[in-house]
């Protein structure tokens, strides 16, 4: 059986100048098979043995057609779910279930809605610093000052007021409420940091704002990301490396990796295009269109 | 211009005019009919005068209950100490005791609805039982309770347990189980281990709409109190109706009924404003 390897149009080695050259797996994934059943029907198979290498400090988007196992393939990360057949290791280890080394920003519920712009910032903080018994502590208001005193400094960096500190989610905008989310994940220093379509509900406007904010953030922190989205041009434009799930064989019989492919850092446009269509064709390879190509946003 | 148009916009006047009209209507219907009644015979009792209704109501606030020990001098009384040792105010304790103590029960069944939808051991090991214990029709159990309990406080206590405590486990399982599957992923990646996740993120999040299924379902509530007050009980207000029914006594049972109402509509009211004071979020959002 042809192996995800075999089938990539192109591999590229990381560049040289990358955080990620020379270093041991952050995240890997072992031939993995996810099938979905239910009892008297022929199971339905998902993700058909993909294996990968990620690198602390990569930015990886994935991209792919609807439906073709990309937020599968991030909840196998955050071990949400596990795998039918193949393994998915985290700094070396196997998992049970998500922990706080995996940040987490979905596309929707994203922020809890009984708590304040600073108490789902903070959260994290509480619940693993003070914890439940903790709160009758004398301790505890002066580890909430600190608490309060960071999560404002990173309410600041994700360009939001103070004032907004004591907003509830409903109060916000869909990209104020993504700022927060990622404060609230930033907060807790994740080694990696997974969005699930995390910009997919925003206006252009707003997008190409958050886009440059991820990327700045991800320059600052090194943190390893996996970015999921419908769009080529904002993942060869966030991404260090864009890989594509798509299904060579037929549609029963799972994705796998289509494209794995490094992006050197550049500003050249011509380049960056060019990387987009390569992503588009291996994406799209029958003409079908993503569902955000049109219009797409700049960062 | 028809009045079955989906984009019609009453005036405000028209609205509180229309909002009323059924309620104006049924007094002065009553009290039309009423006054036939008593022009043919003087002694009906059957649609007692707002006058004799006033007069029974005032007897059931200001006298003193028949089991209270007569004071040295009820004129000298206050009016607090009159209302206090009333059949009305007597009865209504009774009554309200029962039903804060069956409420303060419910609690257990959020938790357990809420344990059943977060912990899959615990929601197997309940779910069918309590699906098959909710189509049990509480009032035919009446009987076995009273064996089971006897006639006393606890019977009926266990009566309203029994009829609505399924209805909140399940609401409150099926609640749970609403809560999006991200936030609870989300917890995890923060650093909350189960039980944190369950308290702090999903009880939280599910406690206002727990809160107005349990403010839904009040007049279940009463149902089965008034049902247990009704066949077994020394007071209370349904005993009271109960007890009058048998001396065609209505110049004092629509006034307990409507003091019934009230009673609920005041719990009602108070327990959405609790709620929205409590969650502003929740109202908000």
């Amino acid at each position: 059986m042809a192996t995800a390897r075999t089938m990539l149009d192109e591999k590229t080695a990381p560049p040289s100048h990358s955080p990620i050259a020379g270093t041991r797996s952050m995240i890997c994934i072992q031939d993995v098979v996810v099938e979905y059943g239910q009892a008297g029907k022929p199971s339905k198979r998902i993700l058909n043995g993909v294996s990968l290498d990620i690198h602390p400090g990569e930015f990886i988007s994935i991209v792919g057609q609807t439906g073709c196992g990309k937020s599968t393939l991030l909840r196998l990360v955050l071990a949400e779910e596990m795998p039918t057949r193949g393994q998915v290791l985290v700094e070396g280890s196997p998992r049970k279930q998500p922990d706080r080394r995996c940040g987490y920003v979905p596309q929707k519920y994203s922020l809890f809605p009984d708590r304040t712009v600073l108490e789902n910032i903070t959260f994290g903080l509480e619940v693993t610093e003070i914890g439940i018994f903790g709160s009758f502590s004398p301790a505890r208001r002066v580890r909430r000052h600190e608490f309060r005193s960071e999560a404002i400094g990173y309410l600041r960096r994700m360009g939001l007021r103070e004032s907004d500190a004591v907003k509830y989610p409903h109060q916000l905008s869909g990209g104020m409420q993504q700022r927060v989310a990622i404060a609230q994940a930033l907060i807790m220093r994740p080694k990696i940091l997974l969005m699930d379509e995390a910009f997919s509900a925003l206006d252009p406007g707003t997008r190409a704002g958050m886009q440059r904010l991820i990327k700045d953030l991800w320059r600052e922190t090194g943190t390893t990301i996996l970015f999921v989205t419908h769009n080529p041009r904002e993942a060869v434009i966030l991404a260090t490396r864009v890989i594509a799930l798509g299904r060579t064989a037929g549609d029963d019989d799972g994705a796998n990796v289509v494209l794995d492919l490094s992006i050197p850092e550049t500003g050249d446009e011509l380049e960056i295009a060019r990387q987009v269509r390569r992503v588009e064709q291996s994406t799209f390879p029958t003409g079908a269109e993503s569902d955000e190509q049109t219009g797409a946003p700049e960062i | 211009m028809s009045i079955l148009q989906i984009h019609a916009q009453p005036s405000r006047t028209t609205v509180w005019i229309l909002s009323w009209f059924l309620f104006a209507t049924g007094v002065v219907s009553y009290f039309w009919v009423s006054r036939g009644r008593h022009m043919d015979n003087p002694d009906d009792r059957v649609m007692p005068t707002l006058r004799q209704m006033g007069q029974a109501f005032a007897d059931a606030t200001l006298k003193p209950a028949e089991d209270e020990e007569a004071s040295a001098n009820p004129e000298q009384q206050s009016l607090a100490a009159k209302i206090h040792s009333s059949m009305l105010w007597k009865d209504t304790m009774a009554t309200g005791r029962r039903f804060l103590i069956s409420m303060a029960l419910l609690l257990p069944a959020v938790l357990l609805g809420l344990h059943m939808g977060m912990f899959p051991y615990v929601g197997s090991f309940f779910l069918r039982f309590v699906l098959f214990f909710d189509k049990i029709v509480a009032l035919s159990l009446l009987p076995i309770l009273f064996i089971a309990f006897g006639i006393d406080e606890l019977a009926k206590v266990m009566l309203i347990v029994v009829g609505v405590a399924p209805t909140i486990i399940l609401d409150a399982f099926n609640l749970t189980r609403g809560v999006p599957k991200e936030q609870i992923v989300k917890g995890f990646t923060l650093g909350a281990g189960d039980f944190s996740i369950t308290y702090r993120i999903v009880l939280k999040q599910i406690w206002p709409r727990v809160l107005n299924s349990i403010r839904l379902n009040l007049k279940s509530v009463m149902l089965f109190l008034f049902a247990g007050e009704m066949i077994a009980s020394q007071d209370g207000l349904a005993y009271r109706i109960a007890l009058l029914r048998r001396h065609m006594g209505m110049d004092t049972i629509i006034p307990y009924v409507l003091w019934v109402a009230l009673l609920l509509f005041l719990v009602d009211f108070g327990m959405r404003t609790l709620n929205r004071k409590l969650h502003p979020w929740f109202q908000e959002a």
